[in-house]
């Protein structure tokens, strides 16, 4: 049936640090989410801050769980945030160092005005963060947001400081309405950051949740569930070339190609 | 004919302290529902919702709980529910958050919902199962669910030796 039972391409995210290995994501799975992003944040304003490798999730957790209420099993992907507060912080992003490619998603948090224009006109990332935890330091503006909705680039926010703290649930709102009011409510991805499983919410939850930050209907659960999916798209081309050509490394034969797939008829094949 | 319409909202209780599902009551869960509107909605909201909410089902063994409110605002109170964060009783908290599965007009689509529910994650109990005897009172409660067309609520199964999967 069409109802919210059948969840398909939600997808939560959970903030790594040294809780890496906090259980395996069975609450995610048992509540419905069909993919999970394990968050690494690195903030360039502490000193000697490097890249590492992501951790494989296969490593970590050997036996996914399968999502409630579909026969696959809850997919894991990794994903970095980037906390920027100065422009030469960003020429991370532009080199071509090996690491950065490994992660699955790329996210951006921009501190300023010039660099949340930055990202979203030049900087080749998936998501671009918008603080929920204090007043926004400037005003959004029409031509980046317009920018970034055209790049394919998704505005994230997060709920889990708004179900803790009532003063951070203030300034979400805020935040959120004052995005909405400038994007039209295209392009959001609502997303937790939760460190427990009991921070997580359902997705029929969360996208009650995108109501009061001020989406129409449709719109929350598109927030959910398919800007999801093609924020995962979008992290998935940059890994192959421009999309069209997608090589994959055979381990017993010698490297071959597999051309001329798009991404995105690949991601239905697999699905 | 002029009726008053609501919306059942069926819920499930999730929460990692197994003595969490014990204590649930509808008294306490009005009361964390209660509150938590009024924290988000205010004095406003609790007013609105309040003029018809009652706990209508409450199901300890697998943490099912089945609201009522008006038509009107619903969406008030569900929009409200995910910032539930814990039930007190008896001088208790426990942490525990609400996944929302459901919302219908009638007790009856709700009840139909629920035993599709019942019935998938019977299922994955059934692939968890460890030992023959398990597995055959798993299949037995499988084969017996469905909707009657007696009064009392005998659709819904009871869910079988405790043992569940997180």
């Amino acid at each position: 049936t069409a109802s919210l039972g059948r969840r398909r391409g939600g997808r939560g995210e959970r903030q790594s640090g040294d809780a890496l290995t906090r259980g395996c994501p069975s609450e995610p799975a048992r509540v419905g989410y069909s993919a999970v992003a394990l968050n690494h944040v690195i903030d360039f304003k502490e000193k000697k801050q490097e890249i590492i490798k992501p951790v494989s999730p296969s490593e970590l957790f050997p036996s996914l769980p399968i999502v409630q209420g579909t026969t696959k099993r809850i997919k894991v992907l990794t994903r970095l945030t980037l906390v920027v507060s100065d422009p030469s912080h960003c020429n991370l992003l532009r080199s071509t160092s090996a690491n950065i490619r490994l992660y699955d998603i790329i996210a951006v948090f921009p501190k300023t005005e010039k660099l949340f224009h930055i990202a979203c006109t030049t900087l080749d990332v998936d998501l671009v963060c918008i603080n929920v935890t204090e007043k926004l330091p400037f005003y959004f503006r029409r031509p980046p947001v317009n920018m970034a909705i055209d790049r394919g680039i998704y505005f994230e926010l997060l709920y889990t400081p708004a179900i803790k703290d009532s003063t951070m649930r203030r300034y979400t709102i805020s935040n959120a309405i004052s995005l909405m009011q400038i994007c039209k409510g295209k392009n959001i991805v609502i997303s937790s950051a939760a460190e427990r499983p009991l921070e997580l919410r359902g997705p029929y939850d969360v996208a009650n949740l995108g109501l009061l930050f001020g989406l129409s209907e449709g719109e929350a659960k598109a927030a959910v569930s398919t800007n999801c999916r093609a924020t995962m798209l979008h992290g998935e081309t940059r890994k192959s070339a421009c999309g069209v050509v997608y090589t994959v490394k055979k381990p017993r034969k010698v490297e071959e190609e597999e051309t001329a797939v798009p991404a995105c008829k690949k991601a239905k094949t697999q699905a | 004919m002029v009726r008053f319409k609501n919306r059942y909202v069926l819920c499930e209780v999730v929460s990692e302290d197994p003595r969490c599902r014990q204590c649930i009551e509808d008294r306490v869960l009005g009361l964390a529902v209660r509150d938590a509107i009024a924290r988000v909605h205010g004095d406003y909201g609790l007013a609105c919702c309040s003029i018809s909410f009652t706990v209508k089902y409450l199901n300890a063994y697998t943490g099912t709980v089945l609201l009522r409110c008006r038509k009107d605002s619903y969406r008030l109170l569900c929009s409200a529910l995910p910032f539930v964060r814990y039930l007190e009783s008896r001088g208790q908290r426990y942490p525990c958050f609400l996944n929302t599965l459901h919302v219908g007009g009638t007790i009856r689509t709700c009840q139909k919902f629920l035993i599709q529910y019942n019935r998938t994650q019977l299922l994955r109990l059934l692939q968890n199962c460890t030992n023959e005897e398990e597995r055959q009172c798993i299949q037995k409660s499988l084969l017996s669910c469905s909707l009657t067309e007696e009064q009392s609520e005998s659709g819904d199964e009871e869910d079988d030796d405790g043992t569940e999967t997180d």
